[in-house]
């Protein structure tokens, strides 16, 4: 099953996929989500290729004008160009998703290999501080460390990445497990391996496979949550533009300017469900290889 | 019986211990790292606190002890029934969690049931419509609604009935009808999981010989659907209970923010704005214990709902409970 914009291959014709081509055909949606995606990579390294006005700049006169041929996305109520300021607010938004990531990542690993290899008394350990942290929502967890860091767009990128640290925990954990009672990592210990030399050679990069084809989906989950905690205003600081933080300004406008929401919020509808198609097409690309 | 008894137990103070440690642990977050939020709230220098009502608070915290005692006395407090008193305000923490409570519930509750209409029809759309189109439509759905923040659909369901229409008042809450677009927006907001389970556990049981030997017995289509693989084929999605209440609670910050309703979502969005501690952790509290509650009563009426399953098989009640389905799940 694929909930992406994917067409959903049928469980039956997969084998004969397969067996056609060691990469699977890439169709109209992987075209259009790698074209997403690169006009956002584009965006992050140079948004003035994109967009060569000021985010900032403001202009008198124009304020809440609607989508022109000057102002592709319309102006906000201060003027400023919207399709301008969701350019340069790509750089935040995902900047912040990739800390988020980052944060995750490198503490679910650390916590899942621990559980995992050492097992005993700190797997259980480790099992229990996972079952906490999947017993707060997220959402609230992130609110909890905010509350203890302090608001600003890297700090709401932390207290994701410390969200998520479990589920990037329990996919290593469950790896590590696997490829631990595997043939091979008995061999290599049977001829007299070092514990860390196994772990680093052999189990870590058969482990970590599953683990990082988390990483597109947690990046898409990361962009929700932190315009959502910016939207509550415990993110990225006005003027910056800021994905969440530009719907949260254009909310005043609901009625008068609703392309002040429309615009940044479609923006994040399409990057999230571009990454969460990466995901399929990496999903796929794995089983292929498999 | 005895053993029955025990795993029961077990599992009482399991959640227990889970609910106790969720509690210490932000505890040790909000309170015990540098910065904490009573000192924050007390070097404030926009707002300051009048020095009579800053040593009061000092007092009541015990700021000039150690951190250990600090928690003994909060916990001492806590299992008097006393959570403390907000910084911002001054009133009881009790008081405030209580007074929100009641109309976030109704929410909740609303939203759960919007949740579950979303994922039935989108489930038996996905597994079971005749022609694949709609399959395949219905089968993105939970993506799509995923990758929308719950804030957008707020606003652009105010958009359309508050402000185009003109159905419903965007300002004050006037009776159930007020209720309906925030309960649409937090039921489209948890309603994925719930889908993605449900469409699973649906291909999983009309596949099931079972299947066959039922229409070879000649029922009709929708007997079979009606009567066996919908109830096969949404246990599964049960299990996803206690994560649904957790989020539902969580998913209220933002919703109650969009549509101005005062409930537990505004006291704590209100709590994190004014990093008013003592508030966030009555609301995690009662979130974990929500959570670990339902999950515990989910577990134990396994067998009941399920009689192939009996209690002590499933010693951690773990293995059977699915993962919360990511984004994009391929299977």
């Amino acid at each position: 099953m694929t909930t992406t914009l994917a067409p959903p291959a049928p469980a039956a014709s997969e084998p004969a996929a397969r067996r056609r081509s060691a990469l699977p055909a890439l169709g109209p949606g992987d075209v259009a989500a790698a074209l997403v995606i690169l006009l956002l990579v584009i965006a992050v390294i140079a948004p003035s290729l994109l967009a060569r006005a000021d985010p900032l700049s403001a202009i008198g006169g124009e304020a809440l004008s609607g989508p022109s041929t000057a102002h592709w996305l319309g102006t906000d109520y201060l003027g400023r160009d919207v399709y301008t300021r969701i350019v340069h607010g790509t750089r935040t938004s995902l900047g912040a998703s990739a800390v988020a990531v980052a944060v995750g990542l490198a503490g679910g690993l650390a916590l899942g290999i621990l559980s995992g290899y050492l097992g005993g008394w700190v797997d259980a350990a480790v099992s229990r501080l996972i079952d906490i942290l999947l017993s707060v929502p997220g959402l609230l967890l992130s609110m909890v460390i905010i509350v203890a860091l302090g608001f600003g767009a890297v700090n709401a990128a932390i207290a994701v990445g410390i969200s998520s640290i479990a589920s990037f925990a329990r996919v290593t954990r469950s790896e590590v497990l696997t490829v631990r009672a595997s043939s091979y990592v008995e061999a290599a210990q049977h001829q007299g391996s070092p514990r860390w030399r196994t772990l680093l050679r052999h189990i870590l990069p058969n482990a970590v496979g599953p683990v990082v084809s988390l990483i597109p989906l947690q990046f898409g989950g990361s962009i929700v949550w932190i315009s959502s905690l910016s939207f509550l205003g415990f993110g990225a600081v006005p003027p910056h533009p800021e994905w969440g933080l530009l719907v949260a300004e254009g909310r005043q406008y609901l009625l008068s300017a609703p392309w002040l929401l429309l615009a940044p919020g479609a923006v994040i509808v399409i990057t999230v469900l571009s990454a969460s198609h990466l995901q399929g097409v990496v999903g796929r690309v794995r089983r292929t290889s498999a | 019986m005895p053993s029955r008894l025990r795993y029961v137990a077990t599992r009482v103070l399991q959640a227990a211990g889970v609910v106790a440690a969720t509690y210490l642990l932000t505890y040790l977050v909000l309170f015990a790292l540098p910065g904490d939020p009573v000192a924050n709230r007390l070097d404030n220098p926009q707002n300051p606190v009048p020095p009579s009502q800053a040593r009061m608070i000092i007092e009541y915290y015990h700021l000039d002890q150690p951190v250990l005692t600090q928690l003994l006395i909060t916990v001492g407090r806590l299992l008097r029934g006393d959570l403390g008193y907000s910084l911002g305000t001054g009133r009881s923490v009790g008081d405030l969690v209580v007074q929100g409570l009641g109309s976030t519930l109704l929410l909740a509750l609303a939203a759960l049931v919007v949740a579950a209409v979303i994922a039935a029809t989108v489930g038996v759309l996905a597994v079971f419509a005749p022609w694949e189109p709609v399959r395949r439509l219905a089968r993105l759905v939970p993506a799509l609604s995923l990758a929308t923040p719950s804030f957008l659909i707020g606003l652009f369901l105010l958009q359309i009935f508050s402000y185009q229409l003109g159905w419903v008042s965007s300002l004050e809450t006037e009776g159930p009808v007020s209720i309906i677009l925030p309960a649409l927006t937090l039921g489209i907001a948890v309603s994925p999981s719930i889908t993605q389970v449900l469409i699973q556990g649906l291909t999983e049981a009309s596949g099931r010989p079972f299947v066959r030997v039922l229409r070879s017995r000649g029922l009709t289509q929708g007997r079979i659907l009606g009567r066996h693989v919908l109830r096969n084929g949404s246990i599964p999605a049960l299990t996803l209970l206690a994560l649904t209440v957790a989020d539902l609670i969580a998913g209220s910050v933002i919703v109650e923010s969009v549509f101005n309703r005062a409930g537990l979502g505004y006291v704590t969005e209100q709590a994190v704005r004014s990093q008013d501690g003592p508030i966030v952790l009555a609301v995690v509290l009662l979130v974990s214990s929500l959570y670990s509650l339902v999950n515990l009563v989910t577990d134990l009426m396994y067998p009941v709902i399920d009689p192939r399953i009996s209690l002590t098989e499933s010693r951690l009640g773990s293995s059977r409970r699915p993962d919360r389905p990511a984004l994009a799940e391929g299977t």
